[in-house]
């Protein structure tokens, strides 16, 4: 056994009096893990890592088994030879050869190819042998972290041999289709086999501590929001900039664009959390109803209310890096958006004409998701207007990486002779008031679908709004054709993406 | 975790506690001065301990362990009641490197030797020097005598107290003078318990119809652990006790239990009592039961 509570299940925390006020509550029932794309990168990056960082908090239950699965031929013990050095290389915590020694003794592999009759009934069988083995019970979860083109394949097939002892729950990475057409088709395949209760589709940026903390924030303090509207609030501009290129996945990323890759996920995420009316409570269906209120009210931009940008030649960190085009993977003459700046409207009574300003790309100056609030200014200040020359206006910040954590903007009296007020910045980070090290998202999110907690997933009708967005913005952009490349990698963006700010009377925040 | 990248010191004998605060800003400034950017001073709770002398070693090895995971301002105060009167006093301030970053979170301690009468009158001294607005914790080494000045005046201006009952020399009877209606209580030994408890949980629902429970360890654990039956079964539960310098045994009627791997450090135990806010119920109907 890993855990002194390891095994126990929502269910017995109902009827088992003794489990009240016990540490490790949320440990999933018996189940076995299957990832679909196995040898992939994100198994190895973040899958695995996250797995282990579960087990080393003992949080996985005792009768646990995960299944590599993909079309490489490989044994069980080379399956856990990759993902112990996975582990070493891209864990978070140090390597524990007692944690690795039960994780891996759970682990198995086998090689799959849907596409040959002969075998399509190996997997299951595998699964039945391990419910034998390790007393899963015949519970599942699916983790398809498959490419876009093999995910109606796999949820075909496993959805067609489901079995008919346990539950079963699916993990769908991003992205959750093209357009609105396939994100529905997908849906509807899935649906023939699944529940919407069954099916967990990730954005893991909803994994991250910081961006639950916006949650927190806004309604677990009693002085945001009764200030969080038009009244007060003057704009909200959410950055989620990278500085690293497309890394070799240029063939995705040539079909995707920043568009489909940030925008439609992550950035609408951010948007819908910082917009979103206060849930009745902290069920998945009362945030996911927030949410999709919150993404149906926004209006789709005006052509001029979104710029696209794709980089040039730069520099990041002092070095030379290639522009987009010179990318390995990526046509030479590729019109793939890596920067957007979209303006976006909630015509609801909340946000009605306080604009929302997204600004996602690739090669940006800084690496950094950043959800900054400007309110209005105060109304009549009573100062001299040279006193409060380096005054601005308050701005609550979000920072959701790095340097996780909030800060407030304010002015304040300068020390000395006369009244000079300048603004000056209250931090609060999550190293200095919680010196634990945040979880990765993916443990959170790996846990919450195995306890069968929907919360931090994207419900179908969510992604089916968020894809009407993209729809109505990419079908503006077959109309021109912007000069590319229009940035240089290591800036901030076009320069259209500053003009936008400035014919509205506002600027970017400073970094 | 890392260790502290630098600390700024001051020391006075024979002090009054507005010295004390004079030289807590006065360091703060200091200790910004001397790294890139401001040190950020978090404030999630004011950390007092009641240290006596016998528990002097262990309490600074285990705060030692603290420093960091909890960068509170923390407050040690060394009761010396034999002594001539008069308060000596050492703050620091020592700067913890924040993680991928250039800036620091410091965190204050200040330790005073409370000399002859002001040992009697403690909180007098620690009320100006608590951060405002923010949870006090107080951690007693010791057995706190109960319903004597001393720890009915820190009682009174602290939200939670944290002790170890293993420590004391009377339990379970100690258990009934538990100070429940005025502070939140934490036991470290009941939390040392959690994973035996975990255990136990497990042989649900057999467990249900435990009579009797055999525990080799410390009295206190063991007495914590049968109240803990008896008021969640809401049975009677006879305990057998055979002593031990922590639980290496236990067997509910005649059904063994696997023993636990977690064997969480003294600085773990304390930090995961530093981590709790509120009151638990769970606790303190199993300590109303231990002597029953």
């Amino acid at each position: 056994m890993i855990g002194a509570t390891a095994g126990m299940t929502e269910t017995q925390l109902q009827e088992n009096p003794l489990l009240e006020g016990l540490g490790a509550r949320r440990t999933p029932e018996p189940c076995v893990l299957i990832i679909f794309g196995a040898s992939g990168d994100l198994t190895h990056r973040k899958i695995f890592p996250a797995l282990y960082a579960l087990a080393v908090r003992k949080l996985l239950p005792e009768k646990f088994a995960v299944v590599g699965a993909a079309r490489s031929e490989l044994t069980d013990d080379e399956f856990r030879d990759q993902m112990e050095h996975a582990v070493r290389e891209f864990g978070r915590d140090d390597f524990n050869q007692d944690v690795w020694d039960w994780l891996g003794e759970a682990t198995r592999y086998v090689s799959v190819d849907f596409t040959d009759r002969s075998r399509d009934q190996q997997v299951m069988q595998f699964m039945n042998e391990i419910d034998a083995e390790r007393g899963t019970r015949g519970n599942r979860v699916y983790y398809l972290a498959v490419p876009p083109q093999a995910m109606p394949m796999v949820v075909q097939e496993v959805g067609a041999r489901r079995q008919a002892e346990g539950w079963t729950r699916l993990i769908v990475e991003k992205p959750f289709g093209h357009d609105l057409a396939s994100a529905r088709a997908l849906t509807e395949l899935i649906s023939e086999h699944f529940t919407e209760e069954e099916v967990f589709r990730i954005d893991h940026y909803l994994g991250k501590e910081t961006v639950q903390n916006m949650l927190a924030l806004r309604f677990a303090n009693g002085i945001f929001e009764p200030i969080w509207n038009r009244r007060y609030v003057d704009h909200i501009q959410i950055t989620a900039a990278e500085t690293l290129g497309v890394e070799g996945r240029a063939a995705y990323y040539e079909h995707a664009g920043a568009i489909r890759d940030i925008f439609q996920n992550h950035a609408l995420q951010l948007v819908a959390l910082t917009a979103m009316e206060p849930p009745i409570d902290f069920t998945a269906e009362s945030v996911r109803n927030e949410k999709v209120k919150v993404l149906k009210a926004i209006r789709t931009p005006a052509p001029d209310h979104v710029v696209r940008g794709q980089y040039g030649p730069g520099y990041i960190d002092g070095k030379d890096v290639p522009g987009y085009r010179e990318e390995d993977g990526v046509d030479p003459a590729s019109m793939t958006e890596t920067f957007l700046t979209a303006k976006l409207l909630v015509d609801n009574w909340r946000w009605a004409d306080t604009p929302i300003y997204v600004r996602i790309g690739k090669r940006l100056a800084r690496r950094e998701t950043t959800i900054a609030i400007q309110f209005k200014r105060a109304p009549h200040p009573p100062f001299e207007d040279a006193t409060t020359e380096e005054l601005e206006a308050n701005m609550l910040l979000v920072h959701v990486q790095p340097d996780e954590g909030v800060s407030l903007a304010i002015g304040a009296k300068v020390p000395g002779q006369g009244m000079r007020i300048r603004t000056v910045h209250m931090d609060f980070l999550y190293g200095g008031a919680f010196r634990t090290e945040l979880p990765e998202a993916y443990e959170r999110l790996l846990l919450d679908a195995m306890l069968g907690d929907q919360t931090l997933f994207t419900r179908s009708d969510e992604v089916e709004e968020q894809w009407s967005l993209v729809d109505a913005i990419v079908a503006a952009w077959a109309r021109d054709r912007p000069a590319f490349p229009n940035y240089a990698a290591g800036t901030w963006g076009p320069p259209g993406s500053d003009e936008l700010m400035r014919r509205d009377g506002r600027e970017w925040l400073r970094h | 975790m890392s260790t502290a990248v630098h600390a700024v010191e001051w020391s006075g004998q024979d002090v009054e506690v507005g010295d004390v605060v004079r030289a807590l800003c006065r360091l703060r400034e200091e200790s910004a001065h001397e790294t890139t950017g401001p040190d950020l001073r978090t404030s999630v709770m004011t950390h007092l301990a009641w240290v006596p002398s016998e528990w002097e070693e262990a309490a600074v090895g285990t705060l030692a362990g603290l420093g960091e995971r909890h960068p509170s301002r923390g407050i040690l105060l060394f009761p010396e009641p034999e002594a001539s009167d008069g308060i000596d006093a050492r703050v620091s301030i020592l700067a913890f490197p924040l993680r991928e970053q250039r800036r620091h979170i410091a965190a204050e301690v200040v330790e005073l030797r409370l000399r002859g009468r002001s040992s009697r009158a403690a909180a007098s001294i620690v009320n100006p020097l608590l951060v405002p607005g923010l949870p006090v914790f107080l951690r007693w080494r010791g057995r706190p005598p109960f319903g004597q000045s001393e720890v009915d005046q820190l009682i009174d201006v602290t939200d939670r107290l944290i002790y170890d009952s293993t420590e004391w020399p009377d339990t379970p009877r100690a258990y009934e003078e538990l100070p429940f209606d005025r502070a939140a209580c934490s036991d470290i030994a009941w939390r040392r318990t959690e994973p035996w408890r975990g255990v136990l949980a497990r042989l649900w629902p057999g467990v249900g119809e435990a009579r009797l429970l055999r525990v080799r360890g410390p009295v206190a654990e063991a007495s914590l652990l049968v109240g803990w039956l008896r008021s969640r079964l809401h049975r009677k539960v006879e305990l057998e006790h055979e002593d031990g310098d922590e639980v290496t045994e236990i067997v509910v009627d005649d059904m063994s239990c696997s023993a636990p791997r977690e064997h969480p450090t003294s600085s773990d135990l304390l930090s995961a009592e530093l981590d709790e806010f509120g009151r638990d119920p769970v606790y303190e109907a199993a300590a109303r039961r231990a002597f029953a």
